[in-house]
């Protein structure tokens, strides 16, 4: 059981999970930042790795990715920052990028340091079920790591069962099929399709990401969901001067 | 879907279709058929797999000929055609699969099927006419719905080359498969196995196996597959799924061939080449694909998928481009069609390619700037997926090469095949051979290429040359060499190979040539690269704008910067006298003039 298992087996609802771009605004913050992100009370954090071409992504992590790289972030950059991540944060950490930077670093290379920094799941958005089954999963597996697949409202039922099978700690839902970055609109379509996830009665907890952007949000989505993921909105907020001690005021404007 | 074919009498046909592998084959004993098996010898069906059930057919027959035929022949089903009752049937069930047939029309009492239900393995639907046994002609599918019992049935009658595609449409669950004969035939009783391959791999979705070509899972060797996030996997599963069966509708070939004809002006001329044969020492070839309608190959994918589009019930069209080409090809076929287009090109290709961005916006499409990273090709075609992702019911994204998760590759490459078709045929007339001894084509994402070498690929004594751009040398930091400066990883939804750092970030291309100011290539390019069955050269710039200014003075065509590469390949070659090298003229110099202009100080 690694860190995801115990807090979702621990706290099943109102789990609030916040995304950032390692290398944004600058080298040298992805634990401090994370660490904050701990003290005011966050669950889980997803820790993106910068890539060029993000194609699932809108422009305020498109930007947060340009300037990271800028800085000079990459895995194995990232993989140094994260060698103190366990003497300081306790709470279970995703990385979160595109394949492509994991396929040069090597698949294997990259889940055995991943583990080694205490590291607990990955997120792969171009990472396709067939080959992650076919030839990737056992490197997962043998590291402890959770792969987390995402599901959008044009999943058919067939394809989540598949998910749910190969997934061992929760599922990432989109709000609707769309890149980071844009504001959820709760229409009856989205509440159809949550309606219908949770009477499908999966057997991994789900997450809501994806347009997440502030307390009205967040708790329509727990509605639905065992936590919600808020991504865009805080790279945003870590674009503003004096971030650091904006964090804590950040994340209790969400989950008062 | 199961398939039967039914109808068979000559013994070396029956091999040929069993050869097929389909799950069953009928041999009809009623002496009113052109296609009655009588005096067939039971040696002939020795031969059949065990896995295909062999079928007597029978009308009106009497039970003790049938257990007579069902012992002479070793039939493992029977399917009775004529009025008999369910206790007939009942004495057969068990012994072997019993298929009773009924013709269907629209006032068919299915209710009569109810006595039959538990006396019987399967149904058989057919057209109903007055006289017994197939008739050749359709009904109407939808009378199907009426059926509700829980026997799977085989649907006959008119099945043929145009509709097989539809039946795949078919969702009654107890839909159980097909029954093929008459409309697959040289004359009755003999089968035409090329048309029955073809229904065979429609049905089964079966992908005819080249050694070059895309496997099941969509991948050349090493490259290829579908890398790409959860929320594009419902648009390109969907053409995943249809592509293969739209490309083999009769109606679409039809639509496509009509338009490749009187719309863009097909087949392009193959010009023999006589002052470029006189001075590179052999006979030169140019293939035409500048004469196309909009001046370039790629029209012919454009209008491929607009139909594929229109088919698939898309209302909005989504293309990226570089040089402007594929863009100009899409908004030409959209205004064809009448359906909604946006086209995203970088911008800093917008102002290079200033003419071709009016053109698009002339014929009614909507350009929208690429602004991120680092403004050219690789982040229109990143804007573009970006657009499908929040737009994907009712959108279908035209790829321009032959790049992009499968099935693009390989639905692009079909569409661009056309040019070697030609070429073989074309061939002939002037050599007598339908092979050359060279092929040669540019290459920024491969598509032109692609055709180029599509019917070459299996005929490995014809070598193929692929030139990708050098930019300002492959070493200078300005380069668009693929092969030369990648390696593998994935790029655009696809496993290939590309440029990029050792940190695996895509590394920004240069070249003069927009079109092949890519950092990558198709999944399919890169498996000839690496199997070395094609040669992969780069030409820098100064080669390919000296060649093109050659192009223009030896023989009275001005080319694009893309077609110069190739032409500049002649340069390094050595031929034998007699060698016959045909060389992909992907497009018209019009677009570029500016270009040659400002280097040649005209
Ligand atoms: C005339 C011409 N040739 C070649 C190309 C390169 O594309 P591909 O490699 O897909 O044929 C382009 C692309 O815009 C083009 O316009």
């Amino acid at each position: 059981m690694n860190r995801l298992n115990k807090l979702f087996a621990s706290k099943n609802n109102n789990l609030l999970s916040i995304y950032f771009t390692a290398g944004y605004p600058a080298l040298n913050t992805t634990v401090d930042i994370a660490e904050a992100l701990e003290k005011s009370g966050a669950d889980f954090l997803e820790i993106g790795f910068p890539y060029s071409d993000p194609v699932a992504d809108g422009p305020t992590i498109q930007h947060s990715s340009e300037v990271a790289l800028e800085n000079g972030m990459s895995l194995k950059v990232l993989f140094e920052e994260l060698t103190e991540l366990r003497s300081r944060v306790s709470i279970p950490i995703l990385l979160m990028g595109y394949f492509n930077p994991i396929a040069q670093y090597g698949i294997e290379r990259f889940c055995k340091k991943a583990a080694e920094v205490g590291v607990d799941g990955i997120i792969v958005p171009d990472l396709p079920i067939y080959e992650y089954e076919n030839m990737y999963s056992s490197y997962f597996i043998d590291n402890g790591l959770s792969n987390i697949f995402l599901v959008t409202p044009q999943t058919s039922e067939e394809r989540i069962r598949k998910i749910d099978e190969l997934s061992n700690s929760f599922i990432y839902l989109l709000s609707s099929s769309t890149i980071t970055g844009y504001n959820l609109k709760l229409s009856d379509s989205v509440e159809d399709y949550y309606k219908r996830i949770t009477a499908m009665k999966l057997k991994n907890p789900t997450v809501i990401g994806f347009g997440i952007t502030d307390s009205s949000s967040f708790a329509k989505a727990c509605n639905y969901a065992n936590g919600a993921i808020i991504g865009s909105r805080f790279v945003k907020l870590l674009g503003e001067d004096g971030y650091m001690d904006k964090i804590d005021g950040f994340i209790k404007g969400i989950r008062p | 879907m199961k398939i039967k074919v039914c109808g068979l009498k000559h013994p070396e046909n029956i091999e040929a279709v069993a050869a097929l592998q389909p799950d069953y084959v009928g041999f009809i004993f009623y002496d009113k058929t052109p296609r009655y098996a009588a005096g067939l010898s039971a040696d002939a069906l020795q031969a059949i797999p065990a896995s295909i059930r062999k079928t007597g057919v029978f009308v009106n027959e009497s039970a003790e000929n049938i257990d007579k035929l069902i012992a002479e022949y070793g039939f493992n089903a029977i399917q009775l055609h004529g009025d008999e009752s369910p206790a007939f049937c009942a004495a057969f069930k068990g012994r072997v699969t019993v298929i009773k047939a009924f013709g269907l029309n629209e006032d068919f009492d299915f209710e009569q099927l109810k006595d039959y239900a538990n006396n019987v393995d399967l149904f058989l639907f057919d057209t109903k006419t007055k006289i017994y046994g197939g008739s050749g002609k359709t009904f109407d599918w939808t009378i199907l719905d009426q059926y509700k019992l829980d026997v799977p049935f085989f649907l006959s009658g008119g099945i043929g080359p145009e509709n097989i595609a539809e039946v795949k449409n078919i969702t009654h669950p107890q839909f159980y498969g097909v029954d093929l004969n008459s409309r697959f035939e040289i004359e009755p009783g003999l089968k035409n196995i090329e048309k029955l391959k073809d229904a065979f791999n429609i049905v089964k979705n079966k992908i005819q196996q080249m050694k070059y070509g895309v496997n099941e899972q969509g991948y050349y060797g090493d490259f290829g597959g579908a890398y790409i996030p959860e929320m594009l996997y419902p648009n390109v599963e969907e053409l995943r799924q249809q592509y293969l069966n739209i490309l083999n509708d009769e109606g679409f070939k039809a639509e496509f061939d009509d338009l490749l004809k009187n719309y863009v002006g097909r087949p392009s001329p193959l010009y023999h080449a006589k002052r470029y044969s006189e001075k590179y020492g052999a006979n030169i070839f140019f293939k035409r694909e500048d004469l196309n309608h909009t001046g370039s190959h790629k029209i012919n994918n454009a209008i491929g998928q607009i139909l594929l589009a229109k088919r698939l019930g898309k209302k909005r069209i989504i293309a990226e481009t570089g040089a402007g080409q594929h863009g100009v090809a899409t908004a030409t076929v959209c205004a064809l069609m009448g359906i909604e287009c946006v086209v995203y090109m970088g911008e800093i290709d917008m102002a290079r390619q200033a003419p071709n961005v009016s053109r698009m916006k002339m014929l009614g499409a909507k350009v929208i700037p690429a602004t991120s990273g680092s403004k050219t090709l690789k982040d229109a075609t990143n804007e573009a997926l970006r657009d499908w992702i929040g737009n994907p019911v009712d959108t279908h994204y035209i790829i321009g090469s032959v790049v992009g998760p499968y099935p693009y590759p390989d639905m692009v490459a079909r569409f661009q095949s056309i040019i070697s078709a030609e070429t073989k045929k074309q061939l002939v007339e002037y050599t007598g051979s339908e092979l050359p001894q060279y092929v040669l084509a540019c290459v920024g994402g491969g598509s032109n290429a692609m055709g180029m070498f599509y019917h070459f690929l299996d005929d490995e004594s014809v070598k193929l040359v692929a030139v990708e751009a050098a930019g300002k040398g492959v070493n200078s930091g300005e380069s668009a060499a693929t092969t030369a400066l990648g390696n593998e990883g994935v790029l655009h939804g696809s496993r290939t190979i590309l440029m990029q750092t050792e940190d695996g970030q895509v590394v920004e291309p240069y070249s003069i040539s927009a079109g092949l100011d890519y950092p990558g290539i198709g999944p399919q390019h890169a498996h000839l690269f690496k199997s070395h069955r094609g040669e992969y050269v780069s030409i820098t710039d100064d080669e390919a704008l000296q060649a093109g200014l050659l192009c223009c003075q030896l023989e009275g065509i001005i080319p694009a910067i893309e077609t110069a590469h190739a032409l500049a390949q002649l340069e390094k070659m050595k031929f034998e006298a007699n060698d016959n090298v045909v060389i992909c003229i992907s497009g018209r110099g019009d677009k570029d003039l500016d270009t040659y202009i400002k280097y040649f100080n005209y």
